[in-house]
Parts: structure tokens; C-alpha cells; sequence
């Protein structure tokens, strides 16, 4: 299915990207849960009283009681959406539609390796990288949170909620893994890849503000993560998970397929 | 029996660029020239038969496969030298061979060795530092590395000094000579005219001429019959020019390089 000599070539791309989006990740997480603190939090629960509208744009809104609450509100707004999703831009694109620019490409054309194989272990190196990226957060979160607060939520219940990142963030990898099988050159890659997330990113932060643009919801994909329906059990937060999970997985085919099927000007 | 096998194959870019109804077959142990000035196709046809693109029309086999549906089949026992050569720029010339073999899943050990004395290259040095003949010499041990039964091989010495060329020449003969296929495309004539058996010319995607490298020169053999002032004179004009002499007549024959023949197929033509 996947070939190990190029499968083990990825990674040594992606060690680099996943320490340095691990770093940055580990001092945002640990410096936003340490500012769970009654005090604090009645200062930004202020500022999202004062200004609820630019609040609202980045996710954050009054009354995040508990310390997951406080988490959903400040890291699931924008931190855990954006820098899984710009690690995804980047590689997706260094994945196949870099080496179709560059011509590097003929080399892994020719030889007795099927389109698909190669497509898929391209894949392979996008998903675990985007799950071991998820994962790192995930004991990021639960050391912060036991060093500081221990016993304030059940860790099966952090674990359901980036159960639900993990979907979203996969969906947006297969968008940029689709966009580097679709296209012959990194700008285009690049504009597809990255354009359409951000797209969807910007429409859910018009949408967040609420007032005439709520209706944008609909049209933007991180509506179906909804992290305070998973937190409260609710069945439209879980089938909105599986749809996202769904759809990486139908993009992603499609991708291969493309790849399999297209004409290669190298 | 034939093992590369084009037949009325078409791509049309548009604008008159492209190839159309481009047929032609190499046999089992052949070394095949395929010449023709820049944007002829020569590339365009490679690309069919190394599975990149799929044929709008017409079909392309190799040993009986077709070239888009078999490709990874058609790759086993293949070499390929692209004409553009662009490898891995962040690894060294061992690690890309290293990664090659891993690849493909299989043992190069002494043949590597051998091409790498053979072409005086040592690929301990970044690819990105590499010149455009190191580059090329890499790419040709990547091609021959795996024993491969078909070469296809995209304008091959562009790049290497005429001391490498010359080699290049030799291992294209011994590989010949061991019954490996092989379709060499090229602007050069003189390499061509060196290593094939079999000469196509291509021009603006149509096959102008298609003969063994002997019969394209001996077509394009042209004699000459001067009557010179004395016999002294005829026998020392035979000497000379390597006529044969009648009396004061001298007869000598004129070959024609494979560029003047070329030149006769292409000349005045707005291809280049």
C-alpha cells in the first residue's frame, strides 16, 4: 500500500515542521491554561462583555466556567484550529505538487512503484503527521492541566473533544492533500490548498460575530466542530465529527484518484 | 520482434505543437537514434512511453503492455535518463542512490560501483551543489544501476565533457551488445550516428524519416566524375580525395554527415 523507502524519506521533512509547530503549541497551551485563574478569566470575561463582537470572531465568549470551558473558548478558537491547519498548507503542498514543480518527480515516476502507492504513502505522511501533531497537544493539555489544576475534568472528556479536532483538522489536510494531486505548480497548490481554508476559516469568524452573517455558518467547515456540543454530549456535535471524518476520507480518495489518472508534464 | 511499439499516436498541444500519428517500433537488441531539432516531440513521445501521459489517440506498448495502464509492470526492467534532470536537491549524491534502491526494493551494490568508476564520479556532495554534468552523470547511474532491459534515454550526454560523452558512447555499445534495448533521443547527430543502428527523424511531431543509420548515409552518397589535366595529376587528386582513377578521369564519392542529411530534411523549416 505504501511505500517504506519514500514513507521514511517524508518524515525527515516532517520532523522539522512538527518541532517547530510542537514548540510553539507547547508555549501557547501552557501559557493559556495557566491563565485559568478566577481573576483573570473575570478580565476577559469583561473584554468579551465590552467588545463581544471582536470576541466572538476568534471564538471567545463570556461564561467559560469550568477549565475546559475555559480551554474551548481560548485554545479551540483559534490556536488548535489555525496551526494544525497551517502545518497541513504546508506540507500538503511540499507532498506532491512541490515535486511536480520541481521535476523530482520523474525519479519516483520512474521506477516499478504504482501512482496510487506513491499518492498514498504521501497521504500516510500528511495524517500521522497532523495526528501526532493532535496527539502532542493532547499531553501538552493533560500535563498542563494535571501540574496545575489536577482533577478538574475527566481526561476521557479532553480526549473526545480532540477526537473531534483530529476529524476537522483531517478534512482540512485532505483539502490541501487534494489541491497538491490536483495541481502541477506550488501557486496554485498553494492558492487551492491554503485559499480555501483560510476562506472557511475567515467566514467562521464573520459568522462567530453573529447579527446578518450568522447564516455564513453554513457554508464554512469548522461549524461542523462544535467543541461545547461535544463537551455536553449532544448527537449533531458527534454526527458533525463523523461528517467531517467522512469527508477527509472521500477527499483524500479523490486526490489519489486524480493523481492516479492525471496527465504529468515532467 | 519489436518491443517498443508506437503506433499512430497523437497529443495535440494546439498551435501546430504536439505529435500526430507518430508510428514507429524498436526491436529486441536495438539502439535506436531519435533525432530532431528542439520542440519536435521527441520528449512529448518519451512521456507517453514512460506512462506519464496517456494517449489522446493511437497506442504505445512496451513488450505488449500499454504504457499507461502497465506502466509500473513496463518500470521493472526499464532505465530511464530524463532530459531535464532535477533529483532531490536536499540529499547527496549517495543518499539519492541509496533512497533509488530502497525504492525500487532492490540490491545495486557492484553494478553502482562499476558506473560510478566507469563515469569518475563520486556523489558524496550535495545535489544542490552539483553541476549540470555531475547531475547528469547520476542520472545515468541511476538508469543503469538496476540492469534494466529497456533504456530510454533523453538527450543523455548533455552536459558531460567529450572524454565522458566517449564513454557514454562505449557503455550505450556494450549494453547493445548484451541485447538491451535502447531509444536514445538526441540533437546531437554525431552521437547518434555513433551508437544506433536505426535513425528517426522527427519534426514538428511527425516522423520525417525512419532507416538504418548506414542506409540514411548511403541514400545521401553523392559522385563526382573530374576529368583532370593529366594522368600525374588524376593519380595524385585520387590520392588525395580517395577517388578511383580512369585515365584522367577521377570518380570520388561525397557522404554526407548525418547534420547535412538532417539539414535536407529540416532545412528552411520553422521549427527551431
Amino acid at each position: 500500500m505504501i511505500n517504506a523507502a519514500l514513507y521514511k524519506r517524508e518524515w525527515k521533512g516532517n520532523w522539522k515542521l512538527l518541532l517547530i509547530f510542537g514548540a510553539v503549541l507547547t508555549m501557547y497551551i501552557s501559557m493559556i491554561i495557566s491563565m485559568y485563574d478566577p481573576e483573570v478569566m473575570k478580565t476577559l470575561d469583561s473584554f468579551a462583555k465590552a467588545m463581544p463582537q471582536l470576541m466572538a470572531a476568534v471564538g471567545m465568549n463570556a461564561d467559560s466556567g469550568s477549565l475546559l470551558g475555559f480551554m474551548v473558548t481560548y485554545l479551540y478558537g483559534f490556536l488548535l484550529l489555525v496551526f494544525p491547519m497551517v502545518f497541513s498548507i504546508l506540507r500538503g503542498n511540499a507532498l506532491i505538487a512541490r515535486y511536480a514543480e520541481r521535476g523530482s518527480l520523474v525519479s519516483l515516476m520512474a521506477a516499478p512503484v504504482k501512482r496510487r502507492t506513491i499518492a498514498l504513502t504521501q497521504l500516510a505522511v500528511l495524517v500521522n503527521g497532523i495526528v501526532l501533531l493532535i496527539a502532542y497537544c493532547t499531553i501538552v493539555e493533560l500535563v498542563c492541566a494535571w501540574y496545575g489544576y489536577a482533577g478538574e475534568f475527566e481526561v476521557s472528556e479532553l480526549l473526545l473533544l480532540n477526537g473531534g479536532l483530529l476529524c476537522l483538522q483531517l478534512f482540512l489536510g485532505s483539502i490541501c492533500f487534494l489541491a497538491s494531486c490536483l495541481c502541477s505548480d506550488t501557486r496554485s497548490s498553494i492558492a487551492l490548498g491554503a485559499g480555501v481554508p483560510t476562506l472557511m476559516y475567515v467566514l467562521q469568524m464573520l459568522a462567530n460575530v453573529g447579527g446578518r452573517a450568522e447564516g455564513l455558518k453554513y457554508v464554512t467547515c469548522f461549524t461542523l466542530f462544535d467543541a461545547e456540543g461535544i463537551l455536553a454530549g449532544q448527537g449533531s456535535a458527534a454526527a458533525g465529527a463523523a461528517v467531517l471524518l467522512a469527508g477527509a476520507v472521500v477527499l483524500s480518495g479523490l486526490g489519489v484518484l486524480v493523481f492516479d489518472r492525471k496527465d504529468l508534464h515532467i | 520482434m519489436s518491443v517498443i511499439k508506437i503506433e499512430h499516436l497523437f497529443r495535440d498541444y494546439g498551435g501546430g505543437k504536439g505529435i500526430f500519428d507518430l508510428s514507429f517500433e524498436v526491436d529486441r537488441g536495438e539502439a535506436f537514434g531519435f533525432l530532431g531539432p528542439n520542440g519536435a516531440g521527441k520528449t512529448t513521445t518519451i512521456r507517453h512511453l514512460m506512462g506519464f501521459l496517456k494517449a489522446q489517440q493511437g497506442t504505445c506498448q512496451i513488450d505488449g503492455l500499454d504504457c499507461w495502464d502497465k506502466r509500473d509492470q513496463i518500470q521493472e526492467r526499464l532505465g530511464y535518463i530524463p532530459g531535464e534532470i532535477s533529483f532531490f536537491d536536499d540529499m547527496t549524491g549517495t543518499e539519492f542512490l541509496k533512497f533509488m534502491a530502497g525504492y525500487r526494493r532492490i540490491d545495486v551494490g557492484s553494478r553502482q560501483k562499476e558506473l560510478l568508476e566507469r563515469f569518475e564520479f563520486d556523489p558524496k556532495h550535495k545535489i544542490k551543489k552539483m553541476s549540470k554534468g555531475m547531475k547528469q552523470k547520476l542520472g545515468i547511474v541511476a538508469a543503469f544501476m538496476h540492469n534494466p532491459d529497456i533504456l530510454i534515454l533523453d538527450e543523455p550526454t548533455s552536459g558531460l565533457d567529450p572524454l565522458m560523452q566517449n564513454r557514454f558512447v562505449e557503455l550505450v555499445a556494450e549494453e547493445t551488445k548484451r541485447g538491451r534495448t535502447i531509444l536514445m533521443s538526441s540533437h546531437m547527430f554525431e552521437e547518434v550516428e555513433r551508437t544506433c543502428s536505426r535513425i528517426g527523424m522527427i519534426r514538428s511531431g511527425r516522423m520525417a524519416a525512419v532507416d538504418s543509420a548506414a542506409a540514411l548515409r548511403e541514400r545521401h552518397l553523392r559522385t563526382y566524375t573530374v576529368t583532370l589535366e593529366n594522368e600525374t595529376l588524376a593519380g595524385a587528386f585520387a590520392d588525395d580525395f580517395g577517388g578511383s582513377r580512369q585515365g584522367r578521369q577521377v570518380t570520388v564519392t561525397a557522404r554526407q554527415s548525418l547534420e547535412e542529411i538532417f539539414m535536407n530534411y529540416y532545412g528552411g523549416g520553422t521549427n527551431d
